[in-house]
């Protein structure tokens, strides 16, 4: 097995189970068998050096590497969704209802050109929600959630751009979260922030693990340090 | 390489660059030397009050008013018949085709742009004889026809400029919202066409330039050297580039020659106008893009 | 529902792009349809290779496509070294302000209306080339080719420019490092690794020389002969179509355009093909 656990962890816990996942991108193999478990509601982060897939990794969970050209994939992902352990590649399973409960965190924070407000209430009105009312209540707790409502909210209406790069991850955060996503996918959320707009995500996520099950690539052994519950380290490929 | 040579390539590039701006400038500096003492408002409306010509009560007879109208109506006719056509099919070539599908209707729209717009015009008229013959003796060449063939003209322009501005979006903002769970069409509708609008506009306002300078497609599908201002669709009508190559061959009278410098200069004025708008607009978009992480 | 919706989605956006393909072959189907009475029995060769003399019966657009020829090829010769000059100015041996002036100038001038260079051409060049060589009226493929190229050199400094820029900034610096000077940077290291942009540049323009109307229309004169010489007076296949459609369709001499437009449809498919050619070359 190229990766290593460094606990144990019993069946009754999992939330995802990956089985000899194989990727190839542009007929170069990225990731090779890879098999692992991610247990619920804790915090799990993928170390490695670069290239060695970790990202990649990520997008098999929610199936955006589909969006990528020139990939390929073998293998098998489940995620447990009310108690039932569900093949995510199979045909009868809804990719969007994959995406809206598998949220996803991109290293440089990427919110629309729109305001702040309609960002957050964006995946709301992919799903079709009307009621203004419901939609608003949703947009606060989402906020509150990503420790971003005390600063924004006066300016809610106001471009998301005009943020700072700490607080646009965190609106990027909230919008992962209005779904209220059972896994939270984070590739590498602080790479493109100073340390301190770090700091604050890094509390967030610790307390984020009683909604989800985080999983985060990380370049910075201190961060895992602080927050990870698990470590898996992707080796470099043979 | 010895030092003749290099001095030799410099001298003949700096006289190059000087030879293209030096004959640019003549074409128009010649023309603001002839035209320039007719450009008035009677050049365009004669001795009718401007208000009267615009509000369409009474016709201007000696003035290029019938002309901008007839190339007015006819840019707004095929932008508008040409737009949802190539921004579908632009955003299908971009987001949807394919495999074997793209290969070939990406082969054939690179035909249809290069189709010299003289057998555009041809196509047009053939179109209208073959309406004349078997459906309707009713039907010439009229703004209907050029209207269309136009919208033929500039219709893979369209398509081009969709295709490109979607294809060039980074891809970070094409997976975002599918990352969200927005479905392939939802990501179109709210991520990525208004992301790619500005290069979409832009395109657009230089196919309008396209088509009110295009004069062999008019030429042959019902543009006319006197109509007034277009009644109907079915009618023939004037069009200011028609007008200049009428002009060109036609004049009689010194007046009538100033008036063809006159109508250059409004011309030219007009695509120059557009052509800077396209400009500004594909500016707004790089400065929106430094603003947008 | 969600998925009805997708297909119904992606069925719309399909069937305009459909559309147009079907209007590039549509005008193909035309011309053919059209011009086939010319053509029937064998005789397309004897078309595209006979004289001119309705008198006679004779419908061959042979002096056309020699005129086309003539004013496409000189246009290109006379447009290539000037685009060449302007391009090297542009991207290395003009001071970035002057550059920068040059560039947007020469962007604004693909947006002069074809119809104004032909225009001031008839009214400045034609008599200056009538003086000039004491011959004829000035109306010919000389004035002609010499307004194209200046029509098509913007088109063509643009693609050699975009070329030029493409060159990777570490062999530039390759060549900084080395003590190069601009010219030799430009004549050793540019020009070599911008050859495919070149190629297609010069195919683009030859293409839009081949397919302009007006220029030759209101520059050359229109003469239905085999050009001897460059002062010689000829009419293109594109002004023949604008002249004889005029007279009445049901004519022999009125099925002649079709012919000319199918050759013009030709000479566009060959400079496409030849474009994706150049194109794939350099890409593998």
């Amino acid at each position: 097995m190229p990766c290593t656990t460094h606990e144990t962890m019993k069946e009754n816990h999992i939330k995802i189970k990956v089985r000899s996942l194989d990727f190839w991108y542009q007929n170069r193999q990225i990731l090779e068998h890879v098999s692992l478990d991610f247990t619920r509601h804790t915090i799990t982060a993928i170390v490695g050096p670069s290239g060695t897939g970790k990202s990649t990794f990520l997008t098999t969970l929610n199936r955006l590497w589909e969006n990528i050209p020139d990939a390929q994939m073998k293998g098998r992902v489940e995620i447990e969704f009310d108690g039932t352990f569900r093949d995510i590649y199979a045909r009868s399973f809804s990719l969007t209802q994959l995406r809206r409960s598998v949220g996803m965190v991109f290293q440089t924070p990427n919110p629309l050109s729109m305001s702040i407000y309609k960002n957050v209430a964006f995946p709301l009105k992919l799903a079709g929600y009307k009621n203004r009312k419901e939609v608003g209540n949703k947009v606060e707790k989402a906020l509150k959630q990503a420790y971003l409502w005390e600063e924004v909210k006066d300016r809610l209406h106001e471009k998301a751009s005009c943020l700072s790069g700490g607080q646009q991850q965190r609106l990027c955060i909230a919008r992962a979260l209005i779904l209220e996503p059972e896994v939270l996918l984070l590739d590498e959320p602080t790479s493109s922030l100073d340390q301190n707009a770090g700091r604050i995500i890094e509390t967030l996520l610790l307390d984020l693990r009683e909604r989800c099950t985080i999983i985060i690539v990380s370049h910075y052994l201190d961060q895992v340090g602080r927050i990870a519950d698990t470590v898996m380290e992707f080796p470099l490929k043979s | 390489m010895n030092r003749l040579w290099e001095t030799l390539i410099k001298a003949f590039s700096w006289a190059c660059g000087i030879i293209l701006l030096g004959a640019i400038s003549c074409i128009i500096g010649y023309l603001f030397m002839k035209g320039a003492g007719v450009i008035r408002l009677d050049l365009i409306f004669g001795d009718t009050p401007p208000l009267d010509a615009i509000l369409l009560k009474r016709q201007v007879l000696d003035g290029l008013f019938p002309a901008m109208a007839g190339t007015f109506f006819l840019v707004c006719f095929s932008v508008f018949t040409a737009l949802p056509l190539g921004l579908a099919a632009g955003i299908y070539m971009s987001e949807y085709a394919g495999g074997s599908i793209r290969r070939v209707f990406s082969f054939s729209f690179d035909i249809l742009a290069g189709i010299p717009s003289i057998v555009i015009g041809l196509f047009g008229f053939s179109i209208a004889v073959f309406l004349h013959r078997h459906f309707s003796d009713r039907i010439f060449p009229c703004l209907l026809i050029s209207g269309l063939s136009l919208a033929f003209l500039v219709l893979p322009y369209i398509i081009r400029t969709t295709q490109l501005s979607l294809e060039t979006l980074p891809a970070r903002t094409r997976l975002t919202a599918l990352a969200l769970g927005a479905t392939r069409f939802q990501n179109i509708r709210y991520v990525l066409v208004p992301q790619s609008l500005s290069g979409i506009l832009s395109g657009v306002v230089l196919a309008v330039g396209r088509c009110a300078e295009d004069t062999a497609v008019i030429m042959l599908t019902g543009a006319v050297a006197m109509a007034g201002v277009p009644q109907s669709l079915l009618s023939s009508y004037e069009a200011l580039p028609f007008y200049i190559y009428y002009i060109s061959s036609q004049y009689t009278n010194p007046h009538e020659l100033a008036t063809g410098y006159g109508a250059s200069i409004i011309l030219l004025g007009i695509c120059t106008f557009l052509f800077l708008a396209a400009f500004m607009i594909q500016k707004g978009l790089a400065r929106r893009a430094l603003y947008y992480p | 529902m969600n998925r009805q919706f997708e297909k119904t989605a992606e069925m719309v956006l399909f069937l305009p792009a459909l559309l147009s393909v079907i209007l590039t072959l549509a005008i193909f189907v035309f011309m053919l349809v059209f011009g086939l009475p010319l053509m029937k029995g064998g005789r397309f060769f004897e078309l595209i290779t006979g004289s001119w003399s309705p008198g006679h019966g004779m419908y061959g657009i042979q002096p056309m496509i020699m005129g086309t020829m003539a004013i496409a090829s000189l246009s290109v010769f006379f447009a290539f070294p000037l685009s060449m000059g302007c391009a090297s100015l542009i991207s290395v041996l003009a001071p970035r302000g002057f550059s920068t002036f040059l560039r947007h100038t020469v962007r604004l001038m693909t947006g002069v209306p074809t119809v104004i260079y032909g225009f001031v051409g008839i009214f400045l060049l034609v008599p200056i080339i009538r003086e000039l060589f004491q011959n004829g009226s000035g109306f010919c493929i000389l004035s002609a080719s010499l307004m194209l190229a200046l029509l098509i050199s913007p088109t063509m400094i643009l693609v050699f420019m975009e070329s030029f820029d493409r060159v990777p900034k570490s062999y530039l610096d390759a060549a900084d490092a080395l003590g190069g000077t601009p010219v030799q940077k430009l004549v050793y290291v540019i020009i070599p690794q911008a050859r495919q942009g070149i190629w297609m540049g010069v195919i683009l323009s030859m293409g839009r020389s081949l397919g302009d109307t007006l220029i030759a229309l209101m520059l050359a004169g229109n003469a239905i002969a085999t050009p001897g010489s460059v002062l010689d007076s000829v009419r293109t296949l594109t002004a023949h179509i604008a002249l004889v459609i005029a007279s009445d369709y049901e004519s022999l001499e009125f099925k002649s355009v079709f012919a000319c437009g199918l050759i013009l449809y030709g000479f566009n498919a060959l400079i496409i093909v030849m474009l994706r050619y150049v194109e794939s070359k350099g890409t593998q």
